[in-house]
C-alpha cells in the first residue's frame, strides 16, 4: 500500500500541468503585437489612486498611467521655458501676455467612461489642488498661479501673480487632469476616502481593471489611446512587503520590474538571474537625518537641543558620512552636498560642507556645557542627558540600518540615541505634527530645485512639508532670489550660497543620495526611464512577438 | 576571538558537562529523580540550560568584542564564521558570537522574569479562587476567561504600539502580566481538590488564618504542576519576546536580543544567514530544553509513578 | 444539556462583550490626538480635522463614544477605517477568506501528520522510530514560528526555488487562465505558509496522541483487550486509538484559535492578505477601528473554539480523561 503512494504523486504534477494547459488551450491566446504582461513588485500599498492626494510612490507610478499631464518634461529634463515640454494632454499653448498661458486640449482626449475632457475639468483639477481641505502636498507649488479658468470647452487659460523662468513647468509639471463630471459631488473634506480613488476613471494610456486589496493593482491598455496604442497590453503591480520580498520574486522571475535595487547587495543578488538587465539612471531622491528643531509636540517653543545652531553642527560633524554611504551602498550612493539628489543640476561637490571632525564635534559639546558629569557614557547638562530619538519608516531596511549605523556613531561622542521603527502613516503623523525629536526622512526631487526644496526647507514650507521647521530669511532670500535668476549661471551662484547656508545652519545631516539602478526583464524592449519618474513613458516600452512568454500571452 | 574568550568558552562546556553529571549521580540516590533521568532528552536539556545559563552569566569572558560595538562597518561587516569571528560578523560588523552571548542574557533574563512574575501571579489568583470557591472563584475564573479570550501577542503588541516603546522593565512586567492566565487555571484546579484533603481541613478546624493554609498548606502540595508549568512558562515568554522583537517592537536595538538578532539578521538572511542561524537554533534549544526537562519533571513529581 | 448550552453560550457572549470593551477603553487611554491618528498621509487642514471629529463623535466623552460604538456593533457597523479608505467590514471581508484558507491548511497538517506520527509512536512504542521521532517532534515543537518560516523561505522560496517567496496567488496568470490552474496556483503558494504554521503543531500533536493513547494503555478494558490475546495491531489501532481520538477532539476544539494567532507572524513573513497582517499593520498604524473589530473577532473565535471543545468533550466518554497538565500544555502553547 506504501509503494502506491509515491506514484501517484510522480503524476499529480503532469496532471496539473495537462489540465493547466488544456484549460489555456481551449482559450484564444494574444496574438496582437502589443502582447505582453508587465508586473512590477512594488513595496507596501497604496491607500488612494486620486492623484491630488497622494505622495506614495506606488500610488503616483499608478496614477502616471491613469491621468495625463497637460504637457511634461522631456528627457532633457530642462525645466526652465516651455520649449523642451512635450505635448501630453494640450495639443498645442500660447502666452497670451508676460502672466497668462493659454493651454489647447486635444479634441481626440476622452476619459475612460467615454465623456471627453474639457478645458471645465483643468479648472475643476487646479480648484482641486490649491483648496486648503483637500490638502494636497502639491499646494504649495501652485502658490504663483492666480486663477485658472476655461474660455470654452477646449481652452484653459492660467494667469500667473509674477513672471519667473519655470512659470510653465509649475503650470503643468504638477497637476494631473481629473474629471470634474465624476468628483464634483465628493464633499471635499472626504476627498481622501473618495471610493473614487479605490476605482479611478481616468484619461490616460492605461485603464484601471481591478485592485486586490494586499494583492495587486491591474491596468490595461486603453488601444483607442489618442497619443497612440500603448506596447505593452497589461500592467500588474504586485504589493510585496519589503525590498528583500520584492528583488527575491524578481530574481525567481514572477516579476519583471524592480525600478528601484538600493543596495549593492540586492543588485548583486540580481546579477545572478539571467533574465533580468540592469538599467541605472540617476536617482532622484536624497536621504536626511531631520531635527526637529521645535520643541517636541509644542512648536511653540525652541527645541532644547536641537534649537541650539552649534549643537546640531557639533551633531553633524559627528557623523562620518561617508564611511556610512560605503558601508550601505558601496558606489551607488553618495554624500549629497545639501539637501539635493544627483539628479538635480545644481549639485556640486565643490559647495562646501561641515567636515567629519569628531575632535572638534566634542569640542563644542564640552564648550556648550555638555559633558558626562556622572560618568554613564551619556554627556549631561543640568541633570539632562544628551539624548534623542531616532524615527524610521520601519518598511525601509536601509534607513532602520542608517539609524542603528548613527546610534552607534554618537554612542562614541557620548550622545544617547534610541530608535522607533514606525509604520509610513504613523510616522507621517508624528513628523507633520512636530511630534518627534527628529527622523531619517527620504525626499524625492522634482526636475526643478525650485519647488522641492521651497516645499521642504523654507519658511513657506512651514506646516506644509518643512517638519524640521527651519527658518532662515538668509537662506529664504537666496532662494527666491535663484528661482527668479534669468541665467542659469546666475542661478547657480545663487543656489551654491544657499546650500552653503543650509549646510552651515544643519538643520538637518544630509546623509545619502542614492543612484538608481532598475533590474527589468531582458525581454522587454524600448525601456525608456525618465529620472524623475521612471513609469513616465512605460507606454513607450513593448516586448518583441518572438520574446514573449507565457505571462504575455494569457488572454482574458 | 581572543584566548581568553576560548579558554572561557571551553571551561563552560566543561563545567556544564560536570553539572550534568553531578545531577545524574546525585540522583541515582532517589527514585523520583532517577525517573527524572530516565529519558536521556531530560539529561541533555540540563546540559544545554547549564551551558547558556553559564554563557550569559559569564558573557563578559566568554564574548571577546562589546555587542553594540561597530568595529568597522565598511570592511568588517557580514563576515562568515571563522576562528576569528565564530558565528560571523553582522551587516554592522559586530560580533554575533559576542551579540549572542549578550543576547543569552536579555532573552533568557525575560524568560525567567516574566515566568517568575506569571507563575507566581498564576499561583495566587489560581489557589485564591480555588480556596475561596463561590463568588471570589467566579469573579477570577471569568476574569481569567477573558484574559484567555484575547490572544496574548494581541494584547502585548497593543500596549506596546500605543505607549510607543516600552523599557526593558515594562517589556517584561506586561509579558509577564499577560502570561498567568493558563497557570491560574491549572493551580486553582488542583487547590480545589486538596482543600478537601485531610490535613487542609484539619488546620481549617484548628482555626489556622486563611493566608497561613493557603500558603502554609495548599500551594506546597500543588508544587508539582506548578514547577511543571513554570518551566514551560519560560519557553513560551522566550517565544513571545523573540516574536515581539522580530516584529520591531521588543528590546531597543542595540541592546541585543535573540529575537532582534534574528529581527536584523532577517534583511540578510539570503546574503548573510549566520546572525539569524544562530540566534533561531538558541532559542529553539532552550525550548526544547525546557519542554524535555518539564517532562522529567512531570515524570519524577508524578505520584502516580511513586512506588507504593 | 439545552440549559447548559444556553448558560454557556450567554457567557461566552459577555467574555466577547467584557474584551470588545476593554480593548475599547485600552485604545481610549492611550495618549495622542484622535484627530491626526489613523488619517494616513499628510495633514489635515483644521477645518477637516473638526469635521472629522464632529462627524464620528470624537469630542465626546469616552462613555458616549463607547455606547455610540456599541449601537452601531449591533446594528453591525465595525466602523471605518481612516488609514485605509475604507468601511472596516469591507476590509476583513477582503481578508478573512485567506486566513481560514490558511489556517485551515495548517489544520489539516496539524492533525493530518500529528495524529499518524503520534499514532505510529505508540504502536512502535519505544523502539527506534519511536525515539527517533519523539526527539525530532520534540524539536520541532520547540521552533519559533517566524524563524522556522524564514528559514522554510531561505531555502525552499530562495535557494531551491520550489515556491512562491510570497503572495497568495499569482496575479499575473491565475485571473485569467480556468479555475482549475487558479486552485493549483493558490495552494502552491500556501504550502509554505501552511507547512509553517501547520509543522509546529503536528509536532505538538504528535506528542499529546502519542501521551494519550499511553495513558488509555493504561486503562483496564485495554489490558483487558491484551489478556484475551487479541493481536498487537488490533489492540492499537481498536482500542486504544479509538478513545484516545476523544481526547484529540478536543485539542482540535483548542487548537483553532492558537492558529489564528499564529497567523500573526507567518502572514507577515509570507506577504499573505490575510487578517493576521491587517491586524499587525493596523496596531502599527493606530489605526482603532480595525483593531477593535479585530480583536471582537480574534476573542470569538478563541471563545467558539472553547465552546466546541466543551460541547464535544461533554459527548466524549466519561471515562476517558487526558490528563490535566497534557491539556494545559496546549492552552500556553
Amino acid at each position: 500500500m506504501l509503494s502506491a503512494m509515491p506514484r501517484r504523486y510522480e503524476l499529480l504534477p503532469v496532471v496539473l500541468a495537462v489540465v493547466a494547459l488544456g484549460g489555456c488551450e481551449r482559450r484564444q491566446l494574444c496574438n496582437a503585437p502589443d502582447c505582453g504582461t508587465l508586473v512590477d513588485a512594488a513595496i507596501g500599498e497604496p491607500g488612494t489612486l486620486l492623484p491630488a492626494s497622494t505622495e506614495e510612490i506606488t500610488a503616483r507610478d499608478v496614477e502616471e498611467q491613469l491621468f495625463l499631464k497637460l504637457a511634461d518634461v522631456g528627457m532633457s529634463m530642462n525645466t526652465i521655458g516651455d520649449e523642451d515640454f512635450q505635448p501630453l494632454l494640450a495639443q498645442k499653448w500660447e502666452w497670451d501676455g508676460p502672466l497668462t498661458l493659454v493651454f489647447h486640449i486635444d479634441p481626440r482626449a476622452r476619459w475612460h467612461d467615454g465623456q471627453p475632457v474639457t478645458a471645465v475639468d483643468v479648472a475643476f483639477t487646479y480648484d482641486a489642488y490649491s483648496d486648503s481641505t483637500v490638502a494636497s502636498p502639491y499646494r504649495a507649488q501652485l502658490k504663483r498661479l492666480a486663477s485658472v479658468t476655461a474660455r470654452d470647452s477646449l481652452t484653459a487659460v492660467f494667469r500667473f501673480r509674477e513672471r519667473y523662468p519655470e512659470m510653465f513647468y509649475d503650470a503643468v509639471y504638477h497637476m494631473r487632469v481629473l474629471p470634474a463630471h465624476l468628483l464634483r459631488s465628493v464633499p471635499r473634506e472626504q476627498w481622501k476616502t473618495a471610493a473614487f480613488g479605490r476605482q479611478p476613471v481616468g484619461d490616460g494610456p492605461y485603464r484601471f481593471v481591478s485592485w486586490q486589496a494586499g494583492q495587486a493593482i491591474e491596468l490595461r491598455s486603453d488601444t483607442t489611446f489618442f497619443l497612440g496604442r500603448p506596447g505593452i497590453r497589461r500592467l500588474i503591480w504586485r504589493f510585496t512587503p519589503d525590498l528583500g520580498v520584492a528583488v527575491t520574486q524578481l530574481v525567481a522571475d514572477q516579476v519583471d520590474v524592480r525600478e528601484q535595487l538600493v543596495t549593492p547587495t540586492m543588485i548583486d543578488r540580481v546579477r545572478t538571474a539571467p533574465q533580468v538587465k540592469l538599467y541605472p539612471f540617476a536617482g532622484n531622491t536624497y536621504t536626511c537625518l531631520a531635527f526637529n528643531l521645535r520643541a517636541n509636540g509644542d512648536t511653540s517653543k525652541a527645541n532644547p537641543i536641537f534649537g541650539d545652531r552649534e549643537l546640531r553642527r557639533a551633531l553633524t560633524m559627528a557623523v562620518d558620512r561617508a564611511s556610512l554611504v560605503k558601508s550601505t551602498l558601496g558606489d551607488i550612493g553618495k554624500v549629497p552636498p545639501g539637501p539635493m539628489s544627483s539628479l538635480l543640476w545644481i549639485w556640486d561637490p565643490e559647495i562646501r560642507q561641515l567636515p567629519y571632525d569628531t575632535a572638534q564635534a566634542a569640542r563644542i559639546l564640552n564648550a556648550r556645557g555638555w559633558r558626562d558629569h556622572d560618568g554613564d557614557g551619556v554627556r549631561d547638562r543640568d541633570g539632562q542627558p544628551l539624548a534623542f530619538r531616532i524615527l524610521v519608516p520601519s518598511t525601509s531596511v536601509l534607513r532602520r540600518q542608517y539609524a542603528q549605523l548613527l546610534q552607534e556613531q554618537y554612542r562614541v561622542i557620548g550622545v544617547h540615541v534610541e530608535i522607533d521603527a514606525l509604520d509610513p502613516g504613523a510616522l507621517q503623523q508624528r513628523i507633520s505634527s512636530g511630534r518627534f525629536d527628529s527622523a531619517i526622512l527620504s525626499r524625492s526631487n522634482d526636475p526643478s530645485p525650485s519647488s522641492g526644496i521651497t516645499q521642504t526647507w523654507t519658511r513657506g514650507g512651514i506646516g506644509g512639508s518643512n517638519y524640521t521647521r527651519y527658518s532662515s530669511p538668509e537662506f529664504d532670500r537666496l532662494v527666491d532670489r535663484a528661482i527668479a535668476a534669468a541665467s542659469r549661471d546666475q542661478a547657480r551662484q545663487l543656489w551654491r550660497a544657499a546650500m552653503e547656508t543650509i549646510n552651515a545652519d544643519a538643520p538637518a545631516i544630509f546623509l545619502y543620495s542614492l543612484d538608481n539602478v532598475a533590474g527589468i526583464h531582458r525581454r522587454v524592449a524600448d525601456v525608456q526611464i525618465r529620472p524623475d519618474s521612471w513609469a513616465a513613458l512605460l507606454r513607450t516600452w513593448r516586448i518583441p512577438p518572438d520574446q514573449q512568454i507565457d505571462r504575455d500571452r494569457v488572454e482574458r | 576571538m581572543t584566548f581568553g574568550s576560548w579558554l572561557a568558552l571551553v571551561v563552560a562546556i566543561v563545567l556544564s558537562a560536570e553539572v550534568v553529571r553531578w545531577l545524574r549521580h546525585r540522583a541515582l540516590r532517589h527514585e523520583r529523580w532517577r525517573r527524572f533521568f530516565r529519558h536521556p532528552t531530560a539529561a541533555w536539556g540540563c546540559g544545554i540550560l547549564t551551558f547558556l545559563i553559564i554563557v550569559a552569566i559569564a558573557a563578559p569572558l566568554v564574548a571577546p568584542l562589546d555587542p553594540i560595538v561597530q568595529p568597522d562597518p565598511v570592511r568588517l561587516k557580514n563576515h562568515a564564521p571563522s576562528l576569528t569571528f565564530l558565528m560571523g560578523t553582522d551587516v554592522f560588523s559586530r560580533d554575533v558570537w559576542s551579540r549572542f552571548a549578550y543576547g543569552a542574557r536579555v532573552s533568557l533574563g525575560i524568560g525567567a522574569l516574566g515566568a517568575l512574575i506569571a507563575v507566581s501571579l498564576g499561583s495566587c489568583v489560581g489557589a485564591v479562587a480555588g480556596y475561596y470557591r463561590r463568588w471570589v472563584d467566579a469573579i477570577l475564573m471569568r476574569g481569567v476567561d477573558i484574559g484567555l479570550a484575547l490572544p496574548r501577542i494581541f494584547i502585548v503588541l497593543m500596549a506596546v504600539a500605543l505607549w510607543d516603546r516600552l523599557s526593558f522593565a515594562w517589556l517584561t512586567l506586561v509579558i509577564g502580566l499577560t502570561s498567568w492566565f493558563a497557570t491560574s487555571r491549572l493551580v486553582r484546579a488542583e487547590v480545589l481538590a486538596l482543600r478537601e484533603r485531610d490535613f487542609v481541613v484539619a488546620a481549617r478546624a484548628l482555626g489556622v488564618p486563611s493566608s497561613r493554609v493557603i500558603f502554609g498548606h495548599v500551594l506546597p502540595n500543588a508544587a508539582a504542576p506548578i514547577i511543571v508549568s513554570a518551566a514551560l512558562s519560560v519557553g513560551n515568554v522566550l517565544l513571545l519576546e523573540a516574536s515581539l522583537s522580530f516584529l520591531g517592537i521588543g528590546v531597543a536595538p542595540p541592546r541585543p536580543s535573540w529575537g532582534n538578532m534574528i529581527a536584523d539578521g532577517a534583511v540578510t538572511i539570503y546574503t548573510a544567514p549566520w546572525t539569524t542561524l544562530f540566534a533561531g537554533l538558541a532559542i529553539s534549544l532552550v525550548v526544547m530544553s525546557l519542554n524535555a526537562v518539564a517532562d522529567g519533571l512531570r515524570d519524577a513529581l508524578d505520584p502516580r509513578q511513586d512506588p507504593a | 444539556m439545552t440549559a447548559w448550552l444556553l448558560r454557556r453560550l450567554a457567557a461566552s457572549v459577555a467574555i466577547i462583550f467584557a474584551v470588545v470593551t476593554f480593548v475599547f477603553i485600552l485604545i481610549h487611554l492611550a495618549p495622542g490626538d484622535p484627530c491626526i491618528v489613523g488619517t494616513g498621509e499628510g495633514v489635515p487642514d483644521p477645518a477637516v480635522c473638526r469635521s472629522l471629529i464632529r462627524q464620528f463623535a470624537l469630542d465626546q466623552p469616552v462613555l458616549v463614544q463607547y455606547w455610540r460604538y456599541l449601537v452601531e456593533l449591533a446594528h453591525g457597523n465595525l466602523g471605518y477605517s481612516f488609514a485605509l479608505h475604507r468601511p472596516v467590514w469591507d476590509a476583513l471581508v477582503d481578508t478573512m477568506p485567506f486566513t481560514l484558507q490558511l489556517a485551515g491548511a495548517a489544520l489539516l497538517i496539524d492533525f493530518g501528520l500529528g495524529l499518524a506520527l503520534g499514532i505510529y509512536q505508540a504502536w512502535r512504542l519505544n523502539r527506534l522510530p519511536d525515539v527517533v521521532l519523539g526527539n525530532v517532534t520534540l524539536f520541532v515543537y520547540s521552533l519559533p514560528t517566524f524563524w522556522l518560516g524564514l528559514i522554510l523561505l531561505l531555502l525552499f522560496g530562495e535557494k531551491l526555488r520550489l515556491f512562491p517567496v510570497g503572495g497568495a496567488s499569482d496575479p499575473v496568470l491565475c485571473p485569467l487562465v480556468d479555475s482549475f490552474y487558479c486552485l493549483a496556483d493558490r495552494i502552491w503558494h500556501m504550502v509554505l505558509p501552511a507547512v509553517t504554521l501547520g509543522l509546529v503543531g503536528a509536532a505538538g500533536t504528535a506528542r499529546f496522541q502519542r501521551a494519550a493513547m499511553l495513558e488509555v494503555a493504561q486503562q483496564d478494558f485495554v489490558r483487558t483487550a491484551r489478556a484475551k490475546g487479541l493481536p498487537e495491531r488490533r489492540v492499537v489501532l481498536h482500542h486504544q486509538l479509538r478513545n484516545a481520538l476523544l481526547s484529540v477532539i478536543t485539542r482540535f476544539g483548542l487548537t483553532l484559535p492558537f492558529l489564528l494567532t499564529g497567523a500573526v507572524l507567518v502572514e507577515t513573513i509570507f506577504a499573505w492578505p490575510g487578517m493576521g497582517r491587517l491586524t499587525v499593520d493596523a496596531i502599527l498604524r493606530r489605526d482603532y477601528a480595525i483593531v477593535t473589530a479585530a480583536a471582537l473577532i480574534a476573542s470569538s473565535l478563541v471563545v467558539a473554539g472553547s465552546l466546541i471543545a466543551d460541547l464535544l468533550l461533554g459527548f466524549a466518554d466519561p471515562r476517558i480523561r487526558v490528563h490535566e497538565d497534557a491539556v494545559v500544555d496546549i492552552v500556553t502553547a
